[in-house]
């Protein structure tokens, strides 16, 4: 048993008012702190390279998309989110998807497409926002999902770094 | 004659745009000071810095469904509402919000009406007030709503009488019921009532909050026991309509305040100040204790109603009774106001 011993209020402090005056001026001091709210579309949280956002196909400087429809990246999904069509290029790799679907609302943004893919084709960006009206609308398709490589970099050198830790650099 | 009614006209438009639009301004600022007092931004989304907020609320309201609880009592359910946003905006007529203006070779008083007995009808007006908080409560037939109610009246109540007392204590000094006089009466910045009056004025302020439904004796809504308490039931825009008596409340008791005591449109050093100063003055005072009702409720936390009886009793009462005593005897020892 916890005996609580309650403190006598001071005359002062019975007064009342002088204490509601105590609290009302800090409550003015704190009117004009800074606001820490973040205005959120506006200012973003930082990402960082780590950050696993949606799955985007890499654009090479060539302007294709290094994606030869193995089907790997589909298998490895653990959320079946993934849909490949293979079919057939006059480019060397001679293969590449018609349809490569993603259903971000099916994506658990694990990452495992990137670990499967051995073209390097599709890696996590640091996209986060998912809304719009409809479900098919955010079943992303091959031309939603493509990005430059720029904008992908970050994450690409991120990967390579630490896939490196156990793979030699001949290996690739 | 078509003049006086024209006068008479502009004059009452002018100031219920300025009471609805102060109610409106009232809604955002609560919310503004609340979010600056704890780091927030508030809203400011809806216009430059969320002014149009009270906007977009009112069209929602306005579109929200309204639903009558099974049981209520239809009529009383509906007028309720209306009872509660009447007494406030019907009290604001006799406030001089200036000293006059000289419109075509006449003198025109700022105010809507100058009564004689102004300090009467406002009393008599403001004791009104209660029967919207205690109709809506009864008339949802949900015992929330009731508590809150019975809760509103017997508050309303304890706390109206130190009120009045210590308005009569001003009526004692001015030595009129016409809030015109009151305020030539404190035309220089000593005249002004705070200085002769200053434990009135404390009881005054105190007894405002607790007339107005208001922190730290919003006891007829305290949500964490009654969730809303009154206006539980109520939706839409009946739900605004208590909440713009609400806000027009305290801009009257605001006004009250600085009339009473902060000689209404008077300006320090200047006691000859043209007409549109003194409204300035006016403005600013009412919305110094505009911003007290917020501040207040954005820093104390709500009493227990044993406590706001316990203070209503047996702290202001007493005072107001021994204040008002030692007023009369002062006023009747010094011959006169």
């Amino acid at each position: 048993m916890v005996v609580v011993e309650r403190k006598e209020l001071t005359l002062w402090e019975r007064l009342w008012l002088p204490e509601v005056a105590r609290g009302l001026s800090i409550t003015f001091r704190k009117l004009f702190q800074k606001r820490i709210t973040r205005q959120y579309p506006e200012e973003r949280l930082p990402t960082d390279e780590v950050t696993r956002g949606q799955p985007r196909l890499v654009v090479k400087d060539d302007g294709n998309i290094a994606c030869v429809s193995c089907g790997l990246c589909e298998a490895a999904c653990p959320a079946y989110a993934i849909t490949i069509d293979g079919g057939e290029t006059d480019r060397f790799i001679e293969r590449e998807p018609v349809r490569f679907d993603i259903d971000m609302l099916r994506c658990i943004l694990c990452g495992f497409c990137e670990e499967a893919c051995p073209k390097d084709a599709i890696f996590m960006s640091d996209e986060l926002e998912l809304a719009d009206y409809s479900r098919g609308a955010l079943v992303y398709d091959m031309h939603k999902l493509k990005r430059p490589k720029a904008a992908l970099q970050k994450r690409i050198d991120y990967v390579y770094r630490i896939n490196d830790r156990w793979r030699k650099p001949s290996s690739t | 004659m078509a003049v006086d009614l024209l006068i008479w006209f502009v004059k009452a438009s002018v100031v219920y745009g300025a009471l609805l639009g102060t109610a409106a301004l009232m809604s955002l600022a609560e919310r503004k000071v609340s979010a600056w007092m704890q780091y927030r931004h508030g809203p400011n989304r809806v216009g430059p810095f969320g002014l149009l907020q009270p906007l977009a609320d009112g069209v929602k309201f306005i579109f929200k469904e309204e639903l009558v609880p099974e049981g209520a009592n239809r009529w009383l359910f509906r007028l309720a509402p209306a009872l509660a946003a009447m007494p406030a905006m019907l009290t604001v007529a006799v406030i001089p919000f200036g000293t006059s203006v000289e419109i075509a070779g006449r003198t025109v008083p700022l105010s809507i009406t100058d009564l004689d007995i102004g300090i009467l009808y406002v009393l008599a007006l403001s004791g009104l007030a209660v029967y919207g908080a205690i109709l809506g409560g009864w008339a949802s037939n949900s015992k929330y709503s009731l508590l809150g109610g019975l809760r509103a009246s017997a508050q309303m109540i304890s706390y109206e009488l130190s009120l009045m007392l210590a308005i009569l204590a001003i009526v004692l000094v001015s030595g009129s019921l016409d809030l015109r006089a009151v305020i030539e009466g404190q035309r220089g910045f000593t005249d002004w009532n705070i200085w002769k009056q200053p434990l009135a004025f404390l009881l005054f302020t105190v007894a405002t909050f607790a007339e107005t439904n208001r922190h730290p004796f919003d006891f007829a809504e305290c949500e964490p026991e009654l969730v809303g308490g009154f206006h539980t039931e109520y939706s839409s825009m009946r739900f605004a309509l208590f909440f713009l008596g609400e806000y027009c409340a305290m801009t009257v008791m605001a006004a009250l305040n600085a009339t009473l005591f902060f000689g209404g449109p008077s300006v320090p050093g200047l006691p000859d100040a043209p007409w549109w100063l003194g409204v300035g003055a006016f403005g600013a005072k009412t919305a110094f204790f505009l911003f007290l009702f917020l501040w207040v409720r954005w820093t104390l936390p709500r009493f227990r109603f044993d406590q706001l009886m316990k203070l209503g009793w047996q702290v202001l009462l007493p005072l107001a009774l021994v204040n008002l005593t030692l007023t009369g005897a002062w006023v009747a020892w010094s011959g006169g106001h």
